[in-house]
C-alpha cells in the first residue's frame, strides 16, 4: 500500500500559544463585581447588618433578665417577699443561654465580613448557616421556656394549684416579660439569617 | 519530509481524512526542536487500519452498548439527598409519636385527704397544649414535604422549591424547638415546684402522668436535632447544585 500520509510541521510560533503565553482571548471576570456576585454581596451587607440587630436584642434580653430584682418593702412570716431571676432555674438558664448566643453572634462578624469580601465563596456562608441552625435552637429553647414561666407567673394554674405571682412582683413579672419579648425578636432576626445564608448559597 | 498532497486550506467534512495531533512528547527522537507539533494527514485505508485497533470507547450510535459514568460528584450530590429524605422520614415518627404520646395521657389519682377524685389531664397545662400542637404541625408538615423531597432526589433543576422548603424547615424548627423548651420548663416545675413562687411540685401526686409526659419529650428533642440536620443538608445541596 503506498503511503500516502502527509507530515506537516506547525511551525515554533505556536508554541508559546501552547505554554499559555498568548494574549487572553476574552477578558477575565472580575468576579467581585459581576452580576451574581453584586446581589450576593448585597445579600451579605444585610446579613452583617441584622447581625448588628441580633446582637442587640439577645444581649439586651439576657442584661434585663438578670437585673430583674425586686424586693418588696413589707414582709410577713409566710410569704416571700423578694424576687430575682435566681429563684426561677428557667430564667437562669435564659440569661446564660442569652448570653452564649450574643456572644456567638459577636464572633461571627468576622465572617459575615468575609462574606462580604468574598461574595462568592460558598464555606463561610455554609459554616455561618450551620453555626446560626445550633444558636437559633438554643435561642427558641431559652426564649420559649422563659415564655412559658412568664405565662405561668402571669396567669397561674388552678389545677396544679400553682398562684400567679405577677399581682405582688409587678415589675420583676415586666422586666421578664420584656426580656422574653426581646428574645423572641432575636430569634425572628436568626430565621432571617438562615434563610439568607440558604438563598446565597445558591450556585449562579 | 514529504510534502502535503492535496490539502487545501479550509477542507471540511467532505474529505475523508483524518488529522491526528501528537503532543511533543509523542514526537520521535531525531526530530527538530523548533517544531514542537506535528500535524499526520491520514489516508482513508489507514484510518481503517489505526481504528480497527481501536478500543471501542463511547460508541454511541453504531454500538448497542451504552456507557453509564459515576461522576462522584454526582453519587454524592444524590446521596446527600436520600439522607437528608431518610432523616426527614424519622423526624415525621418523632414529632407525631410525640405529640401521640403526650396527647394520650391523663391519670385520675383518689386524694385521700380530701376525699375527692383528681384528675389530670395534658389540656390542664396550656404549654403542654401549644407542645401537642406544636409537634402536630411541624409533623402534618413533614409528612407533606417528603414526597417534595423525592422529587428534589429526582430532578435537580428545582432551586426555587428547595429554597421554599429550606425556609419552612427553618420556621418548624423554631416552632418544635418552642415547643419542646416550653413543655419542658413545665415539666421541669412539675417535679420540682417552686419555694420563691409557691409552686408546688404535683408529680408527687400524679406519678403515672408524670412519667409519660417526661417521656414524651424525648422524642420531640430527637426531632429538633433532626430538624437542625435537615436544614443544614438542605443548604448543602443548594450549595452543591
Amino acid at each position: 500500500m503506498k503511503n500516502e500520509s502527509a507530515t506537516i510541521d506547525v511551525p515554533a510560533e505556536s508554541s508559546s500559544a501552547m505554554k499559555g503565553k498568548a494574549p487572553l482571548i476574552g477578558l477575565a471576570r472580575d468576579h467581585a463585581t459581576t452580576g451574581s456576585g453584586g446581589y450576593k454581596r448585597g445579600l451579605s451587607i444585610f446579613d452583617f447588618l441584622l447581625r448588628l440587630a441580633a446582637i442587640v436584642a439577645a444581649l439586651a434580653a439576657a442584661a434585663t433578665m438578670g437585673t430583674s430584682d425586686e424586693t418588696l418593702p413589707f414582709f410577713t412570716q409566710f410569704l416571700q417577699f423578694e424576687a430575682s431571676y435566681d429563684d426561677l432555674p428557667t430564667f437562669q438558664f435564659f440569661v446564660i443561654a442569652m448570653a452564649i448566643v450574643a456572644g456567638y453572634l459577636v464572633l461571627s462578624l468576622p465572617f459575615s465580613v468575609i462574606t462580604i469580601v468574598r461574595p462568592l465563596a460558598t464555606a463561610p456562608r455554609l459554616l455561618l448557616l450551620v453555626l446560626d441552625t445550633a444558636a437559633l435552637a438554643l435561642n427558641t429553647a431559652a426564649a420559649s421556656s422563659a415564655a412559658a414561666i412568664s405565662y405561668l407567673a402571669h396567669n397561674g394554674n388552678q389545677n396544679t394549684n400553682w398562684l400567679s405571682i405577677c399581682q405582688q412582683f409587678g415589675d420583676f413579672c415586666q422586666k421578664s416579660s420584656g426580656a422574653v419579648v426581646s428574645a423572641f425578636v432575636s430569634v425572628v432576626f436568626f430565621t432571617i439569617l438562615i434563610v439568607l445564608s440558604g438563598v446565597a448559597l445558591k450556585r449562579p | 519530509m514529504e510534502e502535503a498532497k492535496e490539502i487545501e486550506a479550509g477542507e471540511t467534512a467532505t474529505s475523508s481524512r483524518k488529522v491526528i495531533i501528537l503532543d511533543p512528547k509523542e514526537i520521535e527522537a531525531g526530530e527538530t526542536a523548533t517544531s514542537s507539533r506535528k500535524v499526520i494527514i491520514l489516508d482513508p485505508k489507514e484510518i481503517e487500519a489505526r481504528e480497527a485497533n481501536q478500543i471501542e470507547a463511547g460508541e454511541t450510535s453504531t454500538s448497542p452498548r451504552k456507557v453509564i459514568t459515576f461522576d462522584p460528584k454526582l453519587v454524592i450530590n444524590k446521596g446527600i439527598l436520600i439522607l437528608g429524605f431518610v432523616m426527614r422520614l424519622f423526624a415525621v415518627f418523632g414529632t407525631i409519636g410525640s405529640a401521640l404520646a403526650m396527647g394520650t395521657t391523663q391519670e385520675s389519682v383518689v386524694s385521700l385527704t380530701q376525699l375527692t377524685l383528681l384528675k389530670a389531664k395534658y389540656s390542664d397545662l396550656p404549654t403542654l397544649m401549644f407542645f401537642v400542637v406544636a409537634n402536630a404541625i411541624a409533623g402534618g408538615y413533614l409528612v407533606i414535604s417528603l414526597p417534595v423531597s423525592i422529587f428534589h432526589i429526582i430532578s435537580t433543576k428545582a432551586r426555587t422549591s428547595r429554597i421554599i422548603l429550606l425556609v419552612i424547615d427553618t420556621v418548624m424548627l423554631a416552632l418544635v424547638s418552642s415547643g419542646a423548651s416550653a413543655a419542658t420548663a413545665t415539666v421541669y416545675l412539675a417535679h420540682e415546684g417552686n419555694t420563691t413562687a409557691n409552686w408546688p411540685p404535683i408529680c408527687q401526686q400524679f406519678d403515672a402522668f408524670c412519667q409519660r409526659i417526661s417521656g414524651s419529650l424525648i422524642g420531640s428533642f430527637c426531632a429538633l436535632v433532626l430538624l437542625m440536620l435537615i436544614v443544614i443538608n438542605s443548604a448543602i445541596s443548594i450549595s452543591r447544585l
